[in-house]
């Protein structure tokens, strides 16, 4: 009898998918209802206001995209007739797949993000010049050096940033430590002993009881060790992204000095006597569950940790402050500031939407409105003059805008080291350093080599 | 008797423990979503009481999934997929299994090796062809589903096919029916134990994929529940205290179709049937 | 024949349309990419013959070997997912209280991926283990993910632990397909519980073995979200499998024609592997 009721089940269910399966089979070779419909609201649409602008923008920061959102909102009400499409691509690193597969697909969007010298280059067939744009003379200096080719712009920073060592104030101050005679590496690393010394006698158990070592270090991010750590080293070699990315070799001239903020790094972390373990800390177990739970004291990060820290803890995140990143011989008393991303136009779009989208982006940037949106929904540090009266609210916000002002800084050149080689060859190489599978100068002499190969 | 007994409390104590290890990672996320975001980082194998309990996660993630409507879009693209799957590759690998030429076999193989390869692989061009088919949609996308799923649905159905007897059919077009209602009547009854096995592995797969709607699905209103649950994962910080309360919400649906689904992988409904 | 043919078309058809606009179409398309420098942006590609697969064989030190790890991995997770497996198939099968919570408890390991898997088994490995080795004071469980053999077995568990279960769905609906009747008469016949798993269960379920062993083998040569999201590849790209070996060269280096012929290689080799365990599984099938 169960036999009988399921057969006549399914045949109903059979019959019934049947009956739809014809309807949609040809709907599936031919044209589809989805994009028909949206023929047709563009149609209405165009009808109704007749200059109704679309503006796709395909972009990579998931931390803005409410706010940008939002910022698109405002500014089609304030115009009317253009409509801003936001996709963005969460998930943090496949960015570089995902505009690519954009690409493929034909729907090309009119508004995407570059990062340095190399992708300006792999990109340049797409790339709208934007030399004529009015936030160009805005720029300040040294902020579109990334992405100026024979002295043409081509894309807009989307903000500065800036990495050091980032510590946390309370517990310096309750050590009993000046931070503010730390101007170079020896004063760094004698801070680091004191503080060390505290931690391993207990001092400071009561008030910090997770506190177990001075600093944390990730050495499975190769971004952290193999872009930025090292940055600091080669910018004092390099003067900008271009010059690195023109380069035909190194000659790590301050390899020591990097080697110097490795090791300090390593020895004082909690894996001081196990090295080989840091190459499994990830971003994670530094930034959350190591600053910002207080089991350390000091990190090798930028201001965009602001936001994580904050929603962890909010006093540790008001009580962070950075430190310069020492490279003992050249400029010590110094943080590498850059832009890490840009805004580019898509020069095949149509001209309406090309126009429109400049216009968006020259909104964002440099009205009233739009810097309110960038500076305090963004927490950007903006790369342009105009600002003056918005300043960064955060700790870390402000520390970069300190040490910018103050000239304390140095560029970002990682973006115009050879594709992969910060990662792929100096962060895999830190990995055997530390599990002391090569030495120092084993090391030095394997990425001065794959530096050349690569060029 | 008492031997019997003993043997099955045995039995049982070890599938309890059995059990306890495959729930350990997922009690992680389970107690882990109850917490703040500071009190998942303080210990992360605690349980969720004392100041880090919280609820807000659920509230936040439903909102933030915008859970309604997202489960809307994630329930149509899988259940259509699924059904589709269901049919077609049933369809076929009967088909397959009943002609023995030589490009019947080709085919076959042709399926089977394609399990073979990587997806990244084919991902650039497939986003090409599929553009170039203006095919760019959640039906576009359900379409990309039938397509990868044919190969583990038809390995699955053929095996199976291969074990019934030719003379349940040969009976029925005896009896007068034409090959379409020969299937319909007679094979897919008996296929059902793969079919829930079939639908069971492909709804599971579908519910929970990224990366193709990632790059199929360009309208915010069609973002399914793990295009949304990407916006706790931005490029620097990441939102475990959501993102987990998010997985625990979206499992719910799934664990529930399992759980019934998978009775109806009766024993002995093909007792009878396959005797050759 | 006509109409057996006309049949044919209408019953195998729409599901090979499907399939061969979405897989084997673009697996041409990026074959005839795998002879050029194609870098994935527009369609702009140079002719470049076999440089890329010269380049793999002389060059590229780090493909060969995810190669080899890739290869031991999949041998030894396949015979570890495949006896889990079949053994919690046997297990839920059995008359026994609360077996079909069981099915569910084992098979929820699938519904989780990508970023979160990695999150939890990381906490897993390196806190967990820690604290566990530290309580029993054995160092072996300290230190995990850091160097490349505990980063191998830290794949193998976690790729255990989330596809046993799905096996497991696969040999439960053979074991169900198991005739009471022949199970009985064994019985009987005074089998005891091993040798009839061993003559009658084993046999009368080889072709789900045959597809069990098939699915983890071509699983475990294209893993890639685990791996990216458990190690990285780390520590310094020993655990890197060829799936991620290839989005890295893809996406990281940019030369996608390159990944492509890495593709195409990993395709052929792949396929001769599976296709050679296929044939003589089926071979076995038909003997026992």
């Amino acid at each position: 009898m169960k036999y009988k009721k399921s057969l006549v089940f399914s045949l109903i269910t059979v019959l019934l998918f049947s009956l739809f399966l014809t309807g949609c089979g040809e709907k599936e070779v031919n044209q589809t209802d989805a994009p028909t419909t949206q023929k047709e609201t563009q149609k209405t649409e165009k009808e109704d206001k007749k200059e109704t602008v679309e503006v796709d923008i395909f972009q990579f920061k998931v931390e803005v995209a409410k706010a940008l959102e939002e910022a698109a909102k405002v500014y089609e009400e304030e115009k009317g007739n253009v409509k801003i499409n936001i996709q963005t691509v969460g998930g943090g690193d496949d960015y570089g797949a995902a505009l690519r597969a954009k690409f493929q697909s034909r729907q090309e969007p009119d508004i995407f993000n570059v990062g340095g010298p190399q992708d300006v280059e792999d990109w340049m067939d797409t790339l709208e010049d934007l030399s004529d744009q009015p936030w160009v003379d805005l720029a300040l200096p040294g902020m579109l050096s990334g992405a100026t080719v024979d002295g043409k712009v081509y894309a807009l920073p989307f903000n500065v940033e800036g990495y050091g060592f980032i510590y946390n104030k309370r517990i310096f101050k309750d050590a009993g430590i000046d931070v503010s005679q730390i101007k170079d590496f020896a004063s760094l690393e004698k801070a680091v002993q004191e503080l060390d010394g505290k931690i391993k006698a207990g001092d400071l158990k009561d008030k910090y009881p997770l506190l177990e070592a001075v600093f944390e270090m990730p050495a499975k991010e190769r971004w952290v060790t193999g872009l930025h750590a090292s940055n600091a080293a080669l910018s004092q070699e390099f003067d900008s992204s271009i010059a690195a990315y023109e380069a035909k070799e190194i000659d790590f001239k301050y390899a020591d000095a990097y080697k110097a903020i490795i090791d300090l790094q390593a020895n004082y972390s909690a894996n001081s006597e196990t090295k080989d373990r840091l190459v499994a800390v990830d971003y994670a177990t530094q930034v959350d569950e190591g600053l910002a739970i207080e089991r350390v004291a000091m990190i090798q990060q930028g201001n965009w940790i602001y936001g994580g820290v904050y929603d962890i803890d909010p006093e540790v995140a008001d009580n962070l402050d950075i430190l310069p990143m020492p490279i003992q011989g050249g400029k010590e008393d110094c943080i590498p500031v850059g832009v890490p991303m840009h805004w580019s136009i898509n020069t095949k779009s149509t001209p309406e939407k090309k126009e429109a989208a400049k216009d968006f982006l020259n909104w964002l940037y440099t009205s009233e409105t739009g810097k309110d949106f960038v500076v305090n929904q963004f927490f950007f540090i903006p790369p342009f003059e105009g600002y003056e009266d918005l300043q960064p609210k955060d700790s870390l916000g402000k520390a970069v805008k300190r040490y910018s002002e103050e000239g304390k800084t140095t560029p970002w050149v990682f973006m115009g080291y050879p594709t992969a080689w910060g990662e792929d060859v100096l962060g895999v190489e830190i990995q055997k350093y530390l599990a002391e599978k090569v030495t120092w100068e084993e090391l030095v002499e394997e990425v001065k080599t794959k530096w050349t190969e690569s060029r | 008797m008492w031997k019997k007994k003993i043997k099955k409390i045995v039995l049982f104590i070890f599938s309890i423990l059995l059990a306890v290890l495959f729930l350990s990672p997922l009690y992680i996320v389970f107690t882990n979503s109850f917490k703040t975001q500071k009190g998942i980082f303080m210990n992360v194998l605690s349980l969720p009481f004392g100041p880090f309990f919280t609820l807000e996660n659920y509230k936040e993630a439903f909102i933030q999934l915008n859970f309604i409507h997202s489960f809307k879009n994630s329930l149509f693209i899988t259940i259509f997929s699924t059904v589709f799957i269901i049919i077609f590759a049933s369809m076929a690998a009967w088909m397959l299994v009943r002609t023995k030429t030589l490009y019947s076999q080709f085919i076959f193989f042709l399926f089977a090796a394609s399990m073979l390869i990587p997806f990244q692989s084919v991902m650039l061009p497939l986003i090409n062809v599929m553009g170039w088919l203006k095919m760019l949609h959640p039906v576009g996308l359900i379409f990309i589903y039938v397509g990868f799923g044919s190969s583990l649905s038809i390995i699955l159905y053929h095996g199976f096919i291969k074990g019934i007897p030719k003379a349940l059919e040969e009976a029925a077009i005896i009896d007068g029916c034409n090959t379409f209602q020969v299937f319909w009547k007679i094979i897919f009854p008996l296929l059902k134990p793969t079919t829930v096995t079939v639908s069971i592995l492909n709804t599971m797969w579908i519910w929970n994929d990224f990366l193709l709607p990632q790059l199929v699905i360009n309208k915010p209103q069609w973002h399914t529940i793990p295009l949304r649950m990407f916006y706790f994962f931005g490029q620097y910080s990441k939102k475990w205290n959501l993102a987990l309360a998010g997985l625990v919400i979206a499992m719910i649906p799934i664990v529930i179709f399992y759980l019934s689904a998978q009775k109806h992988i009766i024993k002995g409904v093909t007792d009878g049937s396959i005797k050759s | 024949m006509k109409k057996n043919k006309g049949w044919f078309i209408l019953f195998v058809g729409p599901i090979l349309l499907a399939f061969l606009v979405v897989q084997i179409i673009p697996i041409f398309i990026g074959m005839y990419y795998s002879f050029t420098d194609w870098d994935g942006i527009g369609n702009q590609a140079n002719w470049v013959g076999l440089q890329n697969y010269i380049e793999i064989f002389t060059q590229d030190e780090g493909f060969l070997h995810a190669f080899a790890f890739t290869t031991i991995f999949a041998i030894v997770s396949v015979f570890i997912i495949n006896i889990i497996g079949f053994g919690l198939a046997l297990l839920v099968t059995k008359e026994m209280k609360g077996n079909n919570f069981l099915r569910g408890i084992f098979f929820m390991p699938n519904l989780i991926g990508g970023l979160i898997l990695g999150f939890i088994w990381q906490f897993i490995f390196i806190k967990a283990f820690d604290w566990i080795g530290a309580q029993l004071g054995v160092s072996a469980l300290q230190g995990w993910l850091s160097t490349t053999m505990t980063g191998f077995w830290g794949l193998v568990i976690l790729m255990s632990w989330q596809l046993s279960g799905y096996m497991m769905v696969i040999y439960i609906s053979a074991l169900q397909g198991i005739p009471e009747s022949l199970k009985e008469a064994a019985a009987i016949d005074g089998a005891n519980y091993l040798q009839r798993l061993r003559h009658i269960i084993i046999p009368l379920v080889a072709p789900a073995f045959t597809v069990g062993i098939f699915l983890s083998l071509s699983n475990a040569f294209k893993l890639f979200d685990q791996n990216l999201a458990l190690t990285n590849g780390g520590p310094y790209n020993s655990t890197q499998m060829l799936a991620l070996n290839i989005y890295s060269t893809a996406f990281t280096y940019n030369k996608l024609g390159l990944a492509q012929a890495k593709a195409v290689i990993f395709l052929f080799t792949v396929a001769i592997i599976t296709l050679t365990q296929l044939y003589y599984n089926k071979k076995k099938e038909v003997e026992m």
